[in-house]
């Protein structure tokens, strides 16, 4: 899995000039300090000397590895980059959700690859709040589709209130004041 | 879809899909496009064929039309007729005859 | 019937504004087909063989009558004056400009209608048996729990790019008429030992390319626990389905790869974790749902009508009618009127817009303004009055509506085929009509009594080929359309997959082979009380075999 960067990496909504986090190569050393992003497999190999680093930690996640297992390590780093090598591949949506949701992993959580501006929305709702958008106008495109929808049918990582949840709080507001 | 044939030297004619209407479309002699494939620009060569295409796919581009292809017909009477029933039903429509007519 | 709320409205009106931006970044040149293709799949937009086609979701094929009229008006006003019914209850315009989609997307939005998720690798409308909420052997409605589906997967963050699609359909009746066995998920609502309503949950049922009859992988699931049962396997299959070869991305390949047990653990295990996180269903929230599907003001009817039964007495063509399509009503008194959208030598499913008006305005008069779809490409008028049945019999045949051939073999269910569709490899249509016509004489075709025939113009099996009793799909054979019939399918439940009778035929040959078919059955079957399937399950392949390919 290559950890070049696919476009400008947006966070909350804006753009950060500089991505604090460096990738390494699984065959390169790693320097002293520093934020590092490694792959999934060095993190696999080399678990035991990078349990100790004491600076910020980023690892990115195949969309095939089984969150169930990786899970419980997710809060071991400050950075998870998942990755969609196509549009239509929607695994990292399922990985997100279950790191946020299950795992309660609260650090940054990163798309790369095909990250079209249709599909912010969706992740966004999966609990991603950093994107690689291959774009100029990142901002906008994120701005734009953030906007799509005023109410969810559904709970998600996001915490909003679906709409089913929403109409029982508005009828039992309407009961107890009758 | 019926695998489209691999076209060598025979007649064959570009076909595609407007892209505002989505109606049946083919690529005429002076490089525009037309709903009756008696006006479309017949070749008969390998060559010809994918310079027709070349063509076609530069209108593509342009959002002219959508996903051209070369279909084989004969040209023997006119309008050339596709050798393709698939193409024969592109051409002039469903056959069902409850349907009306466009 | 469920009415939209200001939340429903908002999103479908979202929506509109949102892909009449994406249509006219299209038009603009601003985004290429390939980026576009996702975008318009996912509102319903399909470019076919001679024009976009747009696929419009009719919800468990309830319409009311206000709905239908407008879909006749959308017909009219962006297509050529007609709708095509299709088998998973949706209508489908044939004749749409791409220009025209966003306004006809604004005129189905103010009749609450809308073409979310009727195409591309997501979780599709869901259906459901046509005769909900009227039907004498129904234990629950199950449109409730369709109505409850439809909002959960309504924009579903993380479903919304699954491996392939997925289809999702729900029976309240222990007469499967929802075909639950061959979905991606089917729901069938039962009664545990303590009387309480849960469902049965079967994975990995499908036609297509592959066909499977659905496996249980859930005996009882209470009803509170549905919407995270249902998260469950589509995290799961979200994950783990195939994603290398279309042909093996449905849930069925995964099920029959993994094995029902594994799949089983893995479903539970997340089903643990999650069953009561946010996506329970309190009681009040599922009362809140049930009370918009409330039964309509029924009269208290008692005994025959006196009307029904002079008609049934006099009218010999209303008798006809009458027995072969109304079915019994849960309400005494009440009758369901399936209006058959097959007239002999008429396409299946097609609807003109005069129909479609005249159904909408019979529904208002005899039905309580409410319709239904059925996956059989029939219209259903689900609450009439006994007493009504004659008068609304003369109505509908002044529209052409009222064949009397409901569930017989000229009743057949076919794909759109090659007259319109990009991926058919043979035409469909013209063989359901040839078919039919030889059907044309009531009194043969009385006698045949039920036969499903289900034709497919491709292998995508659109047509439910592999379900009929007999069944047909269209193949192309070295540049000619050819046909192979399957015998035996079935989609209630005890749901079956035909078995193939031979080598494909060319159209002629093809329609002459049902005709020798249905031959055969009249001399092999023990009674008239035995249906074609029975006999077929009876005697097996061989003697209808042998009499296709003797003569031909």
């Amino acid at each position: 899995m290559p950890l070049l960067k696919t476009g400008p990496l947006l966070k909350d909504g804006r753009l950060v000039g500089e991505d604090a986090f460096q990738p390494v190569a699984d065959d390169a050393p790693l320097p002293a300090s520093g934020a590092v992003l490694i792959s999934y497999a060095r993190w696999q190999a080399e678990k035991d000397q990078l349990g100790g680093r004491n600076s910020p930690l980023g690892i990115s996640l195949p969309n095939t590895v089984d969150v169930l297992g990786f899970g419980p390590e997710a809060e071991r780093f400050d950075l998870i980059v998942l990755n969609f090598p196509k549009f239509s591949d929607g695994r990292a949506y399922s990985q997100a959700r279950l790191l946020r949701e299950r795992f309660g992993y609260a650090g940054e959580l990163r798309a790369t690859g095909h990250v079209l501006q249709d599909q912010l929305w969706h992740m966004q709702r999966s609990g991603f709040d950093a994107f690689e958008i291959p774009r100029e106008d990142a901002a906008e495109a994120f701005a734009t589709a953030m906007q799509s929808f005023s109410h969810v049918y559904q709970p998600a990582a996001d915490g909003r209130v679906s709409a089913l949840k929403q109409r029982l709080a508005a009828s039992r507001k309407k009961d107890a004041a009758e | 879809m019926a695998k489209a044939p691999k076209l060598d030297s025979q007649p064959q004619v570009v076909t595609a899909n407007d892209l505002k209407s989505g109606d049946v479309v083919y690529l005429t002699k002076v490089a525009s496009w037309s709903r009756r494939i008696a006006d479309a620009s017949v070749v008969a060569n390998v060559e010809a064929g994918a310079a027709l295409l070349a063509i076609a796919e530069a209108q593509a581009k342009m959002n002219i039309v959508v996903a051209p292809y070369l279909i084989p017909v004969d040209a023997s009477s006119m309008p050339p007729k596709p050798i393709q029933y698939r193409e024969v039903i592109r051409a002039d429509g469903p056959t069902t005859e409850t349907r009306p007519a466009a | 019937m469920y009415q939209y709320d200001q939340i429903d409205q908002t999103l479908v009106d979202e929506r509109v504004a949102q892909f009449r931006d994406q249509v006219a970044r299209r038009l603009s040149g601003e985004i290429s087909e390939d980026e576009f293709k996702p975008l318009r799949l996912q509102n319903g937009l399909y470019l076919q063989l001679h024009a976009y086609m747009l696929r419009i979701a009719i919800p468990y094929g309830t319409l009311s009558a206000r709905q239908l009229r407008g879909l006749a008006q959308i017909g009219c006003k962006y297509d050529r004056g007609w709708g095509h019914f299709t088998t998973r209850q949706n209508l489908q315009y044939n004749w749409i400009r791409l220009e025209d989609t966003a306004d006809a997307l604004a005129d189905l939005a103010k009749i609450q209608m809308h073409a979310i998720q009727t195409s591309g690798n997501c979780i599709r409308n869901t259906t459901t048996d046509q005769f909900a909420g009227a039907a004498y052997d129904e234990i629950e409605d199950p449109r409730v729990w369709c109505e409850i589906i439809r909002q959960w997967s309504t924009f579903h963050p993380e479903f919304s790019f699954l491996p392939r699609k997925f289809k999702i359909a729900v029976t309240g009746s222990p007469n499967d008429r929802a075909a639950v066995r061959v979905h991606d998920i089917g729901l069938r609502m039962h009664k545990n030992a303590t009387g309480e309503t849960g469902f049965e949950v079967i994975v990995g049922g499908g036609l297509g390319r592959t066909p499977f009859i659905g496996k249980t992988i859930r005996d009882f699931l209470p009803r509170q626990d549905l919407l995270s049962y249902l998260e469950a396997i589509l995290r799961v299959y979200n994950q783990f389905g195939r994603r290398d070869n279309i042909y093996k991305a449905r849930i069925k390949i995964l099920v029959h790869e993994i094995g029902i047990d594994t799949m089983r653990e893995k479903v539970e295990e997340e089903f643990t974790a999650t069953k009561d996180g946010a996506l329970k269903l309190p009681q009040e929230a599922i009362d809140q749902i049930a009370a918009q599907f409330a039964p309509p003001a029924f009269e208290k009817l008692g005994g025959v009508a006196a009307e029904y039964a002079n008609a049934f007495r006099t009218d010999f063509e209303f008798g006809l009618w009458a027995r072969r399509n109304t079915f019994k009503h849960k309400q005494p008194g009440y009758s369901i009127v399936t209006i058959s959208l097959k007239k002999e030598g008429e396409a299946p499913g097609d609807a003109k817009a005069e129909q479609m008006t005249a159904v909408a305005d019979l529904a208002e008069r005899y039905s309580f303004g409410e319709i239904r779809v059925t996956h059989e490409q029939n219209l259903v008028l689900p609450h009439v009055k006994q007493a009504d049945l004659p008068a609304l019999f003369r109505a509908l045949k002044a529209y052409d509506l009222a064949t009397p051939n409901v569930g017989l073999a000229s009743d057949i269910i076919a794909c759109p085929g090659l007259d319109y569709c990009a991926l058919a490899n043979a035409r469909s249509i013209p063989v359901a009509q040839q078919i039919a016509l030889r059907f044309k004489n009531w009194e043969r075709a009385h006698d045949i009594g039920e036969l499903k025939i289900k034709i497919s113009g491709c292998i995508n099996a659109c047509g439910h080929h592999h379900v009929g009793h007999i069944g047909i799909l269209g193949v192309d054979k070295a540049g000619e359309e050819f046909y192979q019939i399957t015998l035996g399918g079935s989609a209630d439940d005890q749901a079956a997959i035909g078995d193939l009778i031979g080598p494909s035929l060319n159209v002629r040959d093809t329609v002459e082979a049902i005709d020798t078919l249905v031959e055969a059955y009249l001399r092999l079957r023990k009674s008239s009380d035995e249906r074609f399937l029975d006999t077929y399950r009876r005697v097996g392949l061989a003697p209808f075999k042998e009499a296709v390919y003797a003569v031909a």
